[in-house]
């Protein structure tokens, strides 16, 4: 993969933050997830949106993130041995609609659908495509040694 | 009733930055004292309920840039009092506990960083690494989309449990190499198996060089696989005190 972030400063690291740099997404997980909650603040009445319930961790692993990496796979499979049925403009529409079945655009991102969500108030739950699973812990391998 | 938002907590010595922008008609943000402890606050719009994006950025952008000149103390948005009352409903009845806080977090900032796999380098590694996926793979293909939509399903699961597993040893690797340069660490578990990490760092604000160059030789180090973004330094978000 050759196309990198790399911002001014020539670093490796994408950076963003401290006072008006950053994007919404950042701003919204500091501002409306974090920070002093004082009770017997008259909060809510002047507000527009429902914030007191926001919860930054959403799905853990639902069947769309299995979709998204199944075409991923297959992705390098075409790439790998030339051969399959689609061509790469369809196989990203399909997984942009895969990604984002039932939401308003195929082209927001998770955290962009979040602020989505959260501004229009609309916390749906989305329950059913959660599935909850038990904080994987097995015996550890590591993952980065990749000398084969 | 008029009503005034609060931005955040300072000591009352706190020297602040200039050309702080905040959300009201006025775009003034000013400070009210008592007894050591100074809340910045500022006029709130009248005729509309707060929520906007330009609400949210403004209140992101006085608190942090407060940050990177002083402690502060951040609300959580929005924060709302009667304009009267900054003095008696908040900052006497909380007096102990916000100059508890401002002593404990006094000199720190925070850095939030957030890691993210390149997608194509991990998949391929699965691929490669998990023989399951090639069977599957073997039996999707040619096979329409409906007709393979219980093994694509399979297939990804598969993926992502693999991702996971990796992720798991590569987080604890990332936030243990930054730990050293941090006071205090608060990491959770990002929701997409392909985001690595998520952790807040607690950093001196004499280390913060320190802490950002090692963050960028963390970047130069695994650029080929994680995609790093560091936001900071900020104001002390994850690290406010309970109570």
């Amino acid at each position: 993969m050759t196309v990198a972030t790399q911002p001014a400063g020539g670093g490796y690291v994408d950076r963003g933050g401290g006072g008006g740099s950053s994007g919404l997404a950042d701003v919204v997980e500091l501002i409306l997830d974090k920070g002093l909650v004082i009770d017997v603040f008259v909060r809510v009445s002047l507000v527009g949106i429902e914030i007191l319930t926001i919860d930054a961790r959403i799905v853990v692993a639902s069947v769309d993130t299995f979709l998204r990496f199944a075409e991923a796979t297959n992705r390098l499979d075409l790439y790998g041995e030339g051969k399959g049925g689609k061509d790469l403009t369809q196989l990203t529409q399909g997984m942009m609609e895969g990604g984002a079945k039932g939401k308003t655009s195929g082209v927001l991102d998770a955290a962009v659908d979040k602020v989505e969500e959260i501004l229009g108030g609309n916390r749906n739950g989305d329950g059913d495509d959660e599935d909850e699973r038990e904080p994987r812990r097995r015996p550890r391998q590591r993952a980065r040694e990749r000398e084969r | 009733m008029t009503a005034t938002y609060v931005y955040g907590l300072v000591a009352a010595d706190a020297e602040l930055p200039d050309g702080l922008r905040g959300l009201g008609p006025s775009g003034e943000v000013t400070t009210v004292e008592h007894d050591g402890v100074a809340a910045l606050v500022g006029d709130v719009p009248a005729d509309r309920p707060l929520g906007t994006r330009d609400d949210l950025m403004a209140h992101e952008n006085v608190v942090d840039t407060v940050a990177a000149a002083t402690t502060v103390l951040p609300m959580r948005f929005p924060a709302v009092v009667e304009h009267d009352q900054v003095v008696e409903e908040l900052l006497v009845p909380h007096h102990d506990r916000f100059v508890r806080a401002l002593e404990a977090l006094e000199g720190l900032v925070q850095y939030s960083l957030k890691g993210r796999y390149v997608q194509e380098v991990l998949v391929q590694e699965i691929v490669e690494e998990e023989p399951a996926v090639a069977e599957l793979q073997e039996r999707i293909r040619g096979v329409p989309e409906d007709a393979s939509y219980y093994d694509r399903v399979k297939l990804g699961e598969i993926v992502a449990k693999a991702m996971e597993q990796r992720r798991d040893v590569d987080a604890r690797d990332i936030v243990e190499r930054l730990s050293p340069f941090a006071r205090q660490v608060s990491s959770s578990t990002p929701g997409q198996p392909d985001d690595v990490v998520e952790a807040a760092f607690l950093v001196a604000r004499d280390g913060a060089e320190e802490f950002e160059k090692e963050v960028e030789e963390l970047g130069a180090d695994t650029h080929e696989w994680l995609r790093l973004r560091l936001l900071g330094p900020l104001a002390p978000y994850d690290f406010v005190p309970e109570d």
